[in-house]
């Protein structure tokens, strides 16, 4: 079996008596969607934050394309290729798409120690890439703070994938969402997923996971419930699991006899 | 609605497009009114209008002296503190140490007379007080990083202690509460021509400085319009029509000769006949301008007063009369030419009579002009031509306004120039009516005129500069013989320019700014994509203090003895400014020129009253009714541009 572009085995993090994460194994290549579903508590915050460099892990150990790593910072992470995009976006609401897109890493050119930043050049690379992203702003010098929710998002997708991010990290990006904007960033996932980048997707709404996933872990209480490649699960199968199998199952039964359920039983993430 | 046109969505886009075709067209003066510090420029004009029309000196190169002089220390200090806060924090101690830089570098440069000191030469001295500032400012800045205590408590402390450290050494060391004679320090020469020498106006006399005054103005005032043209017309569907260009040539040739027969004739018909030939030139001129480059307009529709263009035009008309009856009735029996012309019963507490009449008269045209302005922009949802009725009733409006001013002014510089103001606001308005009728209005972004737009009017900004420095700097034989008085400029005003023009471009051009920017907006999220937060803020703090060293170096060499509370409170007044200017006092919104429009509209406040002959115990009220409407100004001016950017 060739290498995975990152790959975990068996990762554990307690915090001192606290078991956060025991024993959590998936894998992701690049060109592939790999979706970490739980509910809330299941531990996928501190899985992110392993992969992200916040955390380490306590046990078990990281690979990528097949050589052990270890992430000491966020920075060691990032420079590594992986990069997060968490749920409150790393944006600044009053500044521009192309100032947001370029913070911290801002093209310049000038004269020796008298430099100042290529508009032109930043303005150009945002527009285009956010364009390869399938996204067309409409104007990149509008705050970020007047874009939707789902374009906030893709901005941030498409920042990490300009610089650099051979694995992007999403931490809940539909969650805040609306149906129609979740839609939305679900394409940007595939996009992404098309540009060859490896994408891991946290979530905790099986319908957002399924159709964009590849593979799918199941994190519950801090436990694995395995992780399955997409031939191998339904999405009825995977909603059980999430749920921790039969509680869900007992408690739609509940609802059911309250009459208050519809089939499927989820709300709209 | 069918026979007219302003239907923007059914019109076809343009051709030449060089934007995005979704975003949604923004008018001419929308574009230009989304920038920050907007609100205080309109203060600004404002204000010298008011003041203009109430104090006879706030016209003349001496009355300007004196209100930059004021404001250059201040805006200095505005600009650097604006940037401060549009990264996010405050720093209280910014008044206070101006005046401890000042006390500083006397206290080391100094080696005898009454006031003591360290004796070192001042080529020592100014280099060791800019460290003690750097030092200071990233005090500032390593406390409020290390505790991440609001920058308000931190920087409070800093003001005690500066405060202290003044007197205190003050005290011990030359046992008076002021340290002085920095004149006698070794370097002196040098250094106070470099932050106080002087430019006397007087001593400068350049006989053509009214023609390239004049020239400048007029250059500007055409670039202006040919930029205003540019960006709110549509271009020619099929390109540009080379037979329009003969027509424009013909008018501008005009325009030149008229302003000729103004310049050579002094007397009233030939005036009136120069004034005739520029007015036709410049119709003429535009209509071949528009001919040239603009799509000829298909359907006007037809005149339908809708209740709602009947009530503000109605409104705008009974503001404009009500302005020419009050001031009418008011009218005072006597001319009132300088300051011997008052008497005690002339007062109209807190006013003078005069100051009330000008006061009420500007309130009226101002609300009555802005409802005609109102008027026909609800005109233009109407039809093209009934925007242009209520344009024309404006353009009448106007002109009686000009006359009006004209004949029954008694402030004399007022009359004269502003007659020829209104008058030719008034030509404007018309011309916009005429070519309004004559080309299509543009309804989609067109990158490519906008930028074309924007150079013209930078251009046009150039030539104002150009000859409003003329006009100040240089005098002519004919001032000098009437005997007006003396104005000069000092080395602080360059050093505040400078400032400004660094400051803008920093916090536009550079990483620097955009850091300054994100650590005010959020600094977390700039923080977490690699900005490094921290160092931004604390080189801001030292930015501050770095200003501060440049006034109390200002301040030293201007007054050559420092009092030990010199600077203290004045930090209130910079926040002001900066807010006035319309930075955010949350962060991460604002501009640095906002705060040096800012230090403009305080200095006019504070010198304006005095200049008025009122009462000068009502200076606070006015600054904080002037504060008020400008940040109200600047709030509804934000939601506009932010909700414009959608």
């Amino acid at each position: 079996m060739a290498d995975h572009l990152l790959e975990l085995d068996n990762i554990s993090k307690y915090y001192g008596n606290i078991i956060a994460l025991s024993d959590v194994s998936t894998f992701v290549n690049a060109g592939e969607v790999t979706c970490v579903l739980g509910d809330n508590g299941a531990g996928k915050s501190t899985f992110i934050k392993i992969l992200a460099g916040v955390h380490q892990q306590t046990e078990g150990s990281i690979r990528m394309n097949g050589q052990e790593v270890r992430f000491d910072s966020p920075r060691d992470a990032l420079s590594n290729g992986i990069a997060t995009v968490y749920q409150d976006l790393a944006m600044v609401p009053l500044m521009s798409v192309w100032r947001n897109f370029f913070l911290g890493a801002e093209p310049t050119k000038g004269i020796g120690p008298v430099r100042w930043i290529d508009k032109a050049k930043a303005k150009g690379i945002a527009k285009e890439e956010m364009a390869k992203m399938g996204i067309d702003i409409r104007d990149t010098e509008q705050p970020v703070g007047t874009l939707s929710g789902g374009e906030r998002q893709s901005v941030a997708i498409a920042r990490a994938g300009y610089f650099g991010a051979k694995v992007l990290i999403l931490d809940e990006p539909t969650s805040a969402l609306g149906v129609k904007q979740s839609g939305v960033v679900l394409k940007r996932i595939v996009e992404a997923r098309k540009q060859g980048l490896a994408v891991i997707f946290i979530t905790h709404n099986p319908r957002h996971a399924y159709p964009v996933g590849n593979r799918f872990l199941i994190l519950n209480r801090g436990h694995s419930m395995g992780s399955f490649a997409k031939e191998d699960i339904s999405i009825e199968e995977l909603t059980r699991l999430m749920a921790g199998g039969a509680e869900l199952e007992a408690l739609e039964h509940e609802l059911e006899a309250a009459g208050a359920v519809s089939p499927g039983g989820h709300h709209d993430g | 609605m069918s026979d007219t046109i302003t239907d923007t969505a059914e019109r076809p886009s343009a051709v030449y497009t060089g934007g995005d075709e979704r975003l949604a067209y923004r008018g001419i003066f929308q574009r230009l009114f989304i920038r920050p510090e907007i609100g205080a420029l309109i203060g600004v004009i404002g204000l010298w209008v008011f003041f203009w029309a109430v104090a006879d000196p706030f016209g003349r190169a001496q009355g300007a002296s004196n209100l930059i002089d004021y404001a250059s220390t201040l805006g200095i200090m505005a600009v650097a503190v604006s940037m401060l806060m549009i990264g996010g924090e405050f720093d209280l101690s910014a008044g206070a140490m101006t005046g401890a830089m000042g006390i500083l570098v006397i206290m080391l440069s100094k080696a005898s007379g009454e006031f003591g000191g360290l004796g070192l030469n001042l080529w020592i001295a100014i280099p060791i007080s800019f460290a003690v500032a750097m030092g200071i400012g990233f005090a500032n800045g390593w406390l409020v990083e290390r505790t991440k205590l609001p920058s308000f408590i931190i920087t409070l402390g800093t003001y005690y202690v500066l405060i202290g450290a003044k007197l205190g050494f003050s005290k011990l060391i030359v046992d008076q509460i002021q340290v002085g004679d920095i004149s006698e320090a070794g370097g002196h020469g040098f250094w106070v021509k470099i932050f106080a020498a002087e430019w006397n106006r007087n001593d400068h006399q350049w006989d053509q400085r009214d023609t390239v005054y004049v020239i400048a103005l007029m250059a500007a005032i055409a670039l202006v319009v040919i930029a205003i043209t540019e960006m709110h017309f549509s271009r020619r569907h099929e390109g540009a029509k080379a037979s329009g260009l003969p027509i424009f040539g013909i008018g501008a040739a005009g325009v030149v000769a008229g302003l000729v027969v103004l310049h050579t004739t002094d007397n009233t018909s030939g005036n009136w006949l120069g004034a005739a030939v520029v007015a036709a030139g410049a119709l003429v001129g535009l209509y071949g301008f528009g001919a040239w480059r603009f799509q000829p307009i298909q359907g006007r529709g037809a005149v339908r007063f809708t209740p709602e263009v009947v009530k503000y035009l109605v409104a705008g008309l009974v503001g404009v009369g009500l302005s020419i009856l009050i001031a009418a009735v008011m009218n005072p029996s006597y001319p009132i030419d300088g300051p011997d012309g008052v008497v005690e019963d002339d007062l109209f507490f807190p006013f003078t009579k005069q100051g009330f009449r000008a006061t009420m008269f500007l309130i009226f045209v101002a609300v009555g002009f802005t409802s005609l302005l109102i008027a026909a922009s609800k005109a233009r949802r109407v039809s093209t031509a009934t925007k242009s009725v209520v344009a024309m009733i404006s353009v009448i409006a106007l002109v009686v306004t000009a006359f009006f001013i004209r004949s029954e002014s008694v402030a004399v510089k007022f009359r004269t120039e502003a007659f020829s103001v209104v008058l030719g606001l008034a030509l404007f308005v018309l011309a916009w009516t005429i070519l309004g009728l004559l080309f299509e209005e543009r309804s989609a972004v067109d990158q490519r005129s906008d930028r074309l737009g924007s150079r013209l009017i930078a251009a046009a900004a150039v030539a104002v500069v150009i000859g409003m420095v003329a006009k100040l700097l240089f005098t002519t034989s004919a001032e000098i013989e009437s005997e007006i008085a003396q104005a000069k400029f000092s080395m602080r005003t360059v050093w505040f320019i400078a400032f400004t023009i660094v400051a803008v471009l920093v916090l536009g051009k550079t990483r620097f700014g955009s850091w300054t920017f994100a650590v005010g907006g959020n600094k977390e999220a700039a923080r977490q994509v690699g900005v490094p937060a921290a160092r931004t803020k604390t080189q801001l703090f030292m930015l501050v203090s770095g200003a501060a060293w440049l006034v109390g170096m200002l301040l030293a060499f201007r007054l050559n003895t420092i009092q030990a509370n010199t600077g203290n409170g004045e930090e209130f007044d910079y926040i002001i400014a900066a807010v006035v200017g319309g930075t955010l006092l949350t962060g991460g919104y604002g501009t640095a020129l906002g705060g040096a429009l800012g230090a403009l509209i305080i200095a006019q406040a504070t010198l304006g009253i005095p200049f008025s002959r009122w009462n000068s115990d009502w200076r606070f009220l006015f600054l904080g009714v002037t504060l008020l409407l400008a940040v109200l100004a600047n709030r509804s001016i934000r939601s506009k541009a932010e909700s414009m950017r959608r």
